[in-house]
């Protein structure tokens, strides 16, 4: 992410778009979409999103920089990469929409409100990070009170229920969170993904 | 000839011993009348079979063989033998593969192919072909542009003469203003230069061509191998003659452009024709001084009933918009389609468009406003979009065939010759949209009226270089009964048959190519015009030897007129689709016989019968349908007769036969050239003689006709209409005749109609004339 994400002036100001294919990954790919919404089709959670990722493409070409960085399409994502595979022109969708769930969260875009699933992916990172592993319990504690104390406390006493009983059914384990051996090399790890990611 | 002697040579190859019993069949057509020999070989086709026919010939035993084995449609060359007639008769394919083995209807049904087949035989001698009629053997192409004078350069390096006409003072036509051409070769990737000029410059260093420019036909009198064709050339008169004709006219803006008013063409500024933006590319993407950046190209879709917009609009569309960003890949460029259709290989020239960054959007334009700027209900994003701050808008026009109006003037049928009244500098129309004003559109008025005084008066005199012809005119003026015209289809395209024969027209020896043939690219018009060319040679050659030119190529038969009782009708006259027959002085009917294409439709309409091809009569199949055994009425055995076209029907019936399909056993087929020679005569033999029904089947008629001979199904649809008179006078139920429209696909339909129509007469039961 070097240059500045140009303002469009105009619907269909390419400037946006062309921002876009410098600096997103797999965006060089993208002028070759036909529209064919093969990708859309194929989304097992479509309906979860506003505009799905061909409509998306065709916002980016539009220019419409806040609709398009502003919209759950990016964090409904689950990349199950079955657009990716699907694509005929072969255009890295996931790769795309997760570039562009990037800048959205670099650019302030993440409202918390409209965009659960940063926060979730968040917590969903913290544990992995830390334990090399996800706790079921920390995720969903640190993803509830992520929206505040009130809130917090608010889900999880509305989870509650469920939480018991998949400790009696032994879903859910009770004591200190799993671990990996050897956690510094996870750090080792995540330490040079970061290095990387600060290197562009 | 001498008196028949017919040698009956029996095939008991490909599975035919097998199903009929050979020498009960042997014993029964051996006794028919002049038949002198009768053999059997295990394969006629190889070389010992054809040896022991080619031995009875020479010994003079026979001299006309009636070979029983396979369809006449296979073999044909391999059963052709010096100084005899051969006939077919299909005991493969109709019976040997279709039909129970062994069976008595087996059987009966061989033995009446074999019995019609030597009532042909009686009645055929080898054709001999009509005088020479050739007197040129030069081509005449009208049309400079990149299909003229690509079928001028083709024909010429073939050996032929080659006089290139052209109505303005120019050669190269609309393609001398294209910048730059789409690639016709692999990647088809990166666009090409325009060679237009070097292909000027080839047909003018060409010995073999003349190039006549501001020049037009005034008229064409004759026929293939003898076309007469007066050339008005800078207002002096040409006149000289040709084998064969190209038209290659092209096209021009539609005529009426009201279409294109919404997308602000004519009404906004910066608003253009993609002809005209062709100029800006070639200019450095720079109007008046200015470099265009943000450009919206539209290609109108049809459902806006543009007729004339096709494919050709979006190919260059994505052309001129892959141009412009090659000038400056910073533009910004839109195109708005509703379906963009990237013919053939231009789906690479599309994906080189998207690679460069080229934005295609699915986008109706509502209005345009000044700017310009377009309101467009965008469908992709599924809102209303305004584009704006756009530097041009380019509106991607439509290709109007500079065809011929059929409806001026009217053709008069089996009226005189109504050739002096077209003057070819009137403009014309296609599909009655009128766009002209003041004198045009007088001169179009009294040409109309059939007032030639005051269309000529009208009419601008002479060629004049500053004002050069009015588009369209009566193309060559065709000095031939049926009116000066080509016959057009659909929005005015010169008719042919794009997938079977693209080049052919409905008068023989004349081929159109190029885009008033349908839409097409400087490339593609480059190549249908070799095509085209090719065609005229060939024709050119067939005539010299006295030949049929199409869809009969080869064929040396033609009509027989028996003038001593003939009536003066003018049936055949009328009726004949390709204007080949003409009344002489006292009114008899007249050949041109390379005109001809050996159809046999007016030895269908001739009442008193006496047109008749030597090989093809009406008495031959008069003959042929008494020589069907009528059994006993007891038996209970139904007898229908199908009058089988050529061309379609009767292959699809060896098709079915070859997959073994089971054709009913109550038929005996008898194939015709065309429907168009089935003579209502023969309809009431069959009848009279005892069959109980009898089926026509041919091809496709209509607008979207698949006749081989253009008119024949139709007519004979038209003469059928009228058999149901007969029937009631003889008492007979109108169902017992029937027409049936199927193509040379239709092998597995054949059979359930044969079937269904079997059914239907075994319902209505047998005729009563049976036995008589």
């Amino acid at each position: 992410m070097t240059a500045a994400i140009p303002e469009s002036s105009r619907t269909y100001d390419l400037s946006f778009a062309r921002w876009v294919r410098e600096n997103v990954k797999g965006g060089d790919k993208m002028n070759l979409c036909m529209q064919c919404g093969v990708c859309a089709g194929s989304c097992p959670i479509g309906g979860e999103m506003d505009n799905g990722p061909r409509k998306t493409f065709m916002m980016v070409r539009a220019g419409m920089k806040d609709e398009v960085l502003s919209s759950t399409t990016l964090w409904n994502c689950t990349s199950c990469y079955r657009c990716y595979v699907r694509c005929p022109r072969g255009i890295p969708v996931t790769s795309i929409i997760q570039g562009l769930a990037a800048v959205a969260a670099k650019e302030g875009y993440a409202d918390k409100e409209k965009v659960a699933n940063y926060y979730f992916s968040r917590a969903f990172w913290w544990s992995a990070r830390t334990f090399g592993k996800t706790d079921e319990r920390l995720v969903t504690m640190k993803y509830f009170f992520s929206f505040g104390l009130a809130e917090g406390i608010k889900r999880s006493l509305a989870n509650l229920k469920i939480a018991l009983g998949m400790i009696k059914a032994g879903r859910m384990h009770v004591g200190m969170p799993h671990t990996i051996r050897n956690k510094s090399q996870l750090k080792a790890i995540v330490a040079k993904a970061a290095e990387l990611e600060q290197k562009g | 000839m001498a008196d028949n002697k017919i040698g009956i040579y029996l095939c008991e190859g490909c599975g035919i011993a097998e199903a009929i019993g050979m020498d009960e069949l042997e014993q029964t057509v051996s006794n028919e009348f002049q038949v002198t020999t009768c053999k059997r070989h295990a394969a006629l086709c190889s070389d010992e079979g054809r040896a022991v026919i080619e031995k009875d010939i020479k010994d003079g035993e026979a001299n006309k063989a009636v070979i029983a084995a396979c369809s006449h449609r296979v073999m044909a060359g391999r059963f052709q033998f010096d100084g005899a007639v051969t006939v077919r008769a299909n005991l493969r394919e109709q019976i040997a593969w279709t039909q129970t083995p062994q069976d008595e209807d087996t059987n009966m049904f061989a033995a009446d192919n074999v019995r019609m087949g030597i009532a042909q035989a009686r009645n055929s001698e080898n054709p001999e072909g009509h005088e020479n009629v050739v007197k040129s053997e030069k081509l005449l192409v009208v049309g400079g542009g990149v299909a003229g004078l690509t079928a001028a350069l083709q024909a010429a390096r073939a050996g032929t003469e080659v006089t290139l006409v052209e109505k303005t003072d120019q050669l190269g036509g609309w393609t001398r203003k294209w910048s730059r051409l789409i690639p016709s070769r692999p990647p088809y990737r990166g666009l090409i230069d325009n060679n237009i000029e070097e292909i000027i410059k080839a047909v003018e260093d060409e010995g073999r061509i003349t190039v006549l420019t501001n020049a037009i036909v005034a008229k064409t009198e004759g026929m293939p191998g003898d076309f007469e064709v007066t050339i008005d050339h800078g207002g002096s008169e040409v006149k000289d003659a040709f084998g064969a004709i190209v038209v290659a006219t092209g096209w021009r803006m539609p005529d009426d452009m009201s279409p294109y008013e919404k997308y602000g063409l004519g009404k906004v500024d910066g608003v253009m024709t993609g002809v005209d933006f062709e100029e800006v590319l070639a200019n450095g993407v720079e109007k008046d001084g200015k470099k265009l950046e943000t450009i919206a190209i539209i290609i109108p879709c049809e459902s806006e009933q543009m007729p004339y917009t096709s494919g050709v609009a979006d190919r260059i569309a994505i052309k001129q918009a892959i141009q412009v960003m090659d000038a400056n890949p910073s533009a910004m460029v839109y195109v708005l389609h509703d379906n963009l259709r990237a013919h053939g290989q231009a789906e690479e020239l599309y994906r080189e468009a998207q690679d460069k960054g080229v934005v295609f959007m699915k986008a109706m334009v509502k209005s345009a406003e000044a700017g310009p700027a377009l309101t467009t209900d965008d469908l992709l994003l599924g809102q209303e979009v305004k584009l704006s701050g756009l530097d041009a808008v380019v509106v991607m026009t439509g290709m109007m065939p500079n065809s011929t109006n059929p409806d001026l003037p009217k053709a008069e049928k089996g009226n005189e010759f109504l050739c002096d009244d077209v003057n070819p500098r009137v403009p014309i129309t296609v599909n009655g949209e009128d766009n002209g004003d003041g004198d045009e559109a007088k001169a179009k008025a009294a040409a109309a009226s059939g007032d030639d005084d005051e269309a000529a008066s009208v009419a601008p005199a002479d060629c004049d270089p500053d004002n050069p012809p009015l588009p369209g005119g009566a193309l060559i003026n065709l000095q031939y009964r049926q009116g000066p015209h080509i016959p057009i289809l659909y929005n005015g395209f010169i008719d042919s048959h794009y997938i079977c024969f693209p080049y052919e027209t409905r008068r023989t020896g004349i081929y159109v190519c190029g885009a008033v043939r349908k839409p097409m690219t400087a490339y593609e018009a480059g190549n249908d015009a070799t095509g085209a060319a090719l065609k005229g040679i060939q024709a050119i050659n067939l005539v010299k030897e006295s030949r049929a030119t199409h869809p009969r190529a080869g064929d040396l038969s033609y009509p027989h007129f028996g003038l001593d009782i003939c009536t003066k009708c003018r049936r055949c006259t009328v009726e004949c689709p390709f204007g080949a027959i003409d009344e002489n002085e006292e009114g008899y009917p007249q050949l041109n016989p390379s005109r001809c294409r050996r159809c046999g439709t007016c030895m269908g309409a001739c009442p008193v019968r006496t047109i008749s091809f030597k090989n093809y009569s009406p008495n031959m199949v008069t003959e042929m349908i008494e020589a069907v055994e009528q059994p006993d009425p007891f038996d209970e055995k139904p007898r229908i007769l199908v009058f089988a076209c050529e061309n379609d029907a009767y292959p699809a019936l060896d098709m079915a036969g070859i997959n073994r399909a089971e054709i009913n056993k109550t038929m005996r087929f008898i194939p015709v050239r065309c429907l168009g020679s089935v003579t209502l005569v023969w309809v009431s033999n069959a009848l009279e003689k005892g069959f109980d029904g009898v089926m026509l089947m041919g091809c496709k008629s209509g607008d979207d006709y698949q006749c081989h001979f253009v008119k024949g199904s139709a007519i004979a649809q038209e003469r059928i209409g009228k058999v149901s008179e007969t029937l009631k006078n003889l008492m007979l139920e109108e169902e017992r005749v029937a027409i049936e429209e199927v193509s040379i696909a239709d092998s597995r339909r054949i059979v359930e109609l044969l079937n269904k129509f079997g059914d239907q007469i075994e319902e209505i039961g047998l005729n009563p004339f049976k036995g008589f």
